[in-house]
């Protein structure tokens, strides 16, 4: 579908020097009428360098505000600018832009506020560890008990949002796991969130941002952040 | 309480006292953190210049030493003083993010126009015709 609309892909960039220019590239290449934007969070490797050199579109934050904060200067910058889509792409390959319009798609068509590019409905391409399969599938029952929205996906950081969703999300975004704490709170917020089906690759270098001796932190966290935004995110009904 | 403990614990508020009011005077503290700190000497000084309080506390409370009322309600002010910290932390934090996300949005811009700018006096040097 080609589409005059206005689309942004944001790439957040942590010490992705392995990774950031294929990404870019492998973006442009296939998506040539869609903008981007890397965000920069003061990554400590050759990162910066790299995205200037290559004269990329890119954001440099001075001090590191980690996944959460970064790609919320991402969502203010697409909301100052006038972007109909903001996509979340991650910048470790990972995720693949051959797959960028079947979740821009629904946003589009406003069928939905925010479309989560999915590995578990078809279940094609990397499906991650077992043991990740099942923290994912843990927060996805407690999603849906906490709201009643079902999402398989919730740790997909592959997802479009149209206007009014990034609009609220360059006001409110979680800092540190944001990824299922966003699910909940726009689902609470009233906004419609779904999925698309995509292929995922495994990172192709570099250090995932979860690393095992973390994941139990996370876990703890991410439940304890989801509850509490349960108790303090009113029920509303964004769009009747 | 002993007259010697009731003398340690005058000084012991007013150099409490002296600290917040010197660090005041010196800007090293804004007023409004200042104000549980001052609360927390002004409540020892009365507790210490007038035990009559802390006996009638006690016995409202049914604590058996007078002494362990002390502690206690220090033990509370500190852990309510503690919280304030987190709360203002927490609120700085939220405000540093945001410096920091206007500051790299700006910094875009900046970068941006600086190329223009180049471009359009590149253009304006180079001869014409």
């Amino acid at each position: 579908m080609q589409t005059k609309a206005k689309i942004l892909v944001l790439i957040p960039c942590y010490n992705e020097e392995a990774n950031i220019v294929k990404t870019v590239e492998r973006l442009r290449e296939l998506c040539p009428g869609v903008d981007y934007l890397v965000i920069n969070d003061c990554s400590t490797d050759r990162s910066a360098a790299l995205l200037k050199e290559n004269g990329y579109n890119y954001l440099d934050l001075p001090v590191n505000l980690g996944i959460g904060g970064g790609i919320q200067c991402g969502y203010v910058y697409a909301a100052s600018n006038g972007y109909d889509v903001t996509v979340q792409m991650d910048g470790d390959g990972q995720h693949d832009p051959a797959y960028l319009m079947q979740i821009v798609e629904p946003v589009l068509k406003d069928e939905l506020d925010m479309c989560i590019g999915s590995r578990f409905i078809r279940h094609e391409g990397f499906q991650t560890s077992f043991m990740r399969r099942v923290g994912i599938r843990f927060l996805s029952a407690m999603i849906f008990l906490l709201c009643g929205q079902r999402v398989l996906d919730v740790t997909s950081g592959f997802r479009a949002t149209g206007r009014a969703m990034t609009e609220y999300f360059s006001k409110h975004y979680a800092a540190d796991y944001p990824e299922p704490e966003a699910i909940l709170a726009a689902s609470l917020a009233g906004f419609r969130v779904g999925e698309a089906p995509v292929v995922m690759h495994e990172r192709q270098g570099g250090v995932s941002s979860i690393s095992s001796f973390k994941s139990a932190y996370y876990m703890i966290k991410v439940s304890l952040s989801l509850i509490i935004d349960r108790l303090s995110i009113k029920k509303t009904h964004h769009r009747s | 309480m002993s007259v010697k403990f009731q003398a340690f614990m005058i000084l012991g508020a007013l150099v409490l006292l002296i600290i917040i009011f010197v660090l005041l005077k010196h800007g090293k503290m804004t007023v409004k953190y200042s104000l549980l700190w001052m609360c927390l000497s002004l409540v020892l000084l009365v507790f210490a210049i007038f035990p009559y309080v802390v006996y009638v506390l006690r016995d409202l409370m049914g604590v058996e030493m007078p002494v362990n009322l002390v502690f206690m309600l220090m033990f509370c002010f500190v852990l309510l003083v503690l919280l304030s910290l987190s709360i203002a932390i927490s609120q700085l934090a939220e405000k540093s993010k945001r410096l920091t996300q206007a500051n790299a949005i700006l910094e875009k811009r900046v970068r941006e126009l600086e190329k223009v700018l180049q471009k359009t006096k590149e253009e304006g040097n180079s001869p014409r015709g």
